[in-house]
């Protein structure tokens, strides 16, 4: 083989490497997705909601960079969040009656803080590229999180955006003045 | 290699790693030598070394993404490239068994002379067979085939067999 179809052959061994990575992101995102589906959520949106999920995990592995490495921090930190309202309408329900379904949306709230507060924890951590990263990994977890929330309807994905947000917000500034 | 080329070969995996394709031209060409130059160690035959090291480059770049920044580059890649090494060595030692073991066809070293009075003799004794009695002649070819009876009766029939087939030979052709 030539240096250079040698050269061509290895950048396409890397390339195609990458993809397989970016196909495990995607694989995870849709065991996500199916588990959502298995807790209870309506299957056409949770396909719609876990096919962005795969496409945009898979899209920034492959990608790579800090938003790549922020995937699999986002896809931990969303399926909490995604868990909390699920966990709360499947036990819960079947413990305390309908009435636990008014604690949804704080539950989509308290899951929307832990997200946050993980995703800046990890992302200030980050040696370079720290808002890229929390920009992917917010991204992801939002996505990841949805997949639980729309339990409450839209407020509920607003109300896991807004804890995002207030518990992700202080760490990232303070990690920032720090700097 | 040098400490410093180690390190910025070490530096050029992470990025790799990480998605930084600008990464990819200081890696291969850093690498390219020395896995060159540790499978012409490994290998004896220049070709055989020469595929072992760019199977070798190729399998380093195709894992590269999942390199795991913690693990030091060099003894990664050379471990990959010595894999590379064993496996062509063992393909090659199959080869050579698997040529041992499949032996050609018996190779037929008589001349064509020799073929020629085997023959001539088989004709001969053909001949003879047709002149003894049927059942002498049909004892002696079970015997031939191997298919020999291990009775006494058998034994005797052979015997008496053989020695009229001698008596027959001798008639015909002077001579045992």
């Amino acid at each position: 083989m030539e240096p250079i179809e040698l050269r061509a052959r290895a950048r396409r061994a890397y390339e195609l490497g990458r993809v397989r990575l970016a196909g495990k992101a995607a694989g995870t995102a849709l065991l996500i997705a199916a588990l959502a589906a298995a807790l209870g959520r309506p299957p056409f949106l949770t396909a719609a909601l876990g096919a962005a999920l795969a496409v945009a995990a898979a899209a920034l592995v492959f990608r790579g960079r800090a938003s790549g490495r922020a995937v699999w921090t986002g896809l931990c930190a969303g399926s909490g969040a995604m868990l909390l309202p699920l966990g709360l309408a499947t036990a819960g329900c079947r413990m305390f009656g309908d009435a636990c379904m008014r604690f949804c949306l704080p539950a989509c709230v308290a899951g929307g803080l832990a997200m946050g507060f993980a995703l800046a924890t990890v992302a200030r951590r980050q040696e370079q590229g720290e808002g890229e990263f929390l920009a992917g990994g917010a991204a992801v977890a939002a996505l990841t999180a949805s997949l639980g929330c729309t339990l409450a309807g839209a407020g509920g994905i607003l109300a896991m955006a807004l804890g995002t947000v207030l518990a992700g917000a202080p760490v990232w500034l303070a990690a920032r003045a720090q700097r | 290699m040098d400490p410093g080329a180690r390190a910025a070969l070490q530096r050029g995996m992470c990025r790799l790693a990480d998605g930084d394709r600008e990464a990819f031209a200081p890696v291969f060409a850093a690498l390219w030598p020395v896995l060159r130059a540790f499978s012409a160690r490994a290998l004896p035959v220049a070709a055989e070394a020469e595929d072992a090291a760019q199977s070798a480059l190729l399998k380093v770049f195709a894992r590269a993404a999942e390199f795991d920044p913690r693990r030091e580059a060099l003894p990664w890649a050379l471990g990959i490239a010595a894999y590379e090494c064993r496996t062509l060595r063992k393909a090659r030692a199959r080869r050579r068994e698997d040529a041992t073991r499949a032996s050609p066809e018996p190779v037929d070293a008589r001349t064509p002379e020799d073929s020629a009075i085997e023959r001539d003799l088989q004709a001969v004794a053909a001949e003879v067979l047709g002149g003894l009695r049927a059942l002498d002649a049909e004892t002696l070819l079970a015997a031939a085939r191997g298919e020999r009876d291990p009775s006494a009766t058998f034994r005797k029939r052979l015997e008496r067999a053989v020695a009229r087939f001698r008596e027959e030979w001798r008639a015909r052709h002077g001579a045992d």
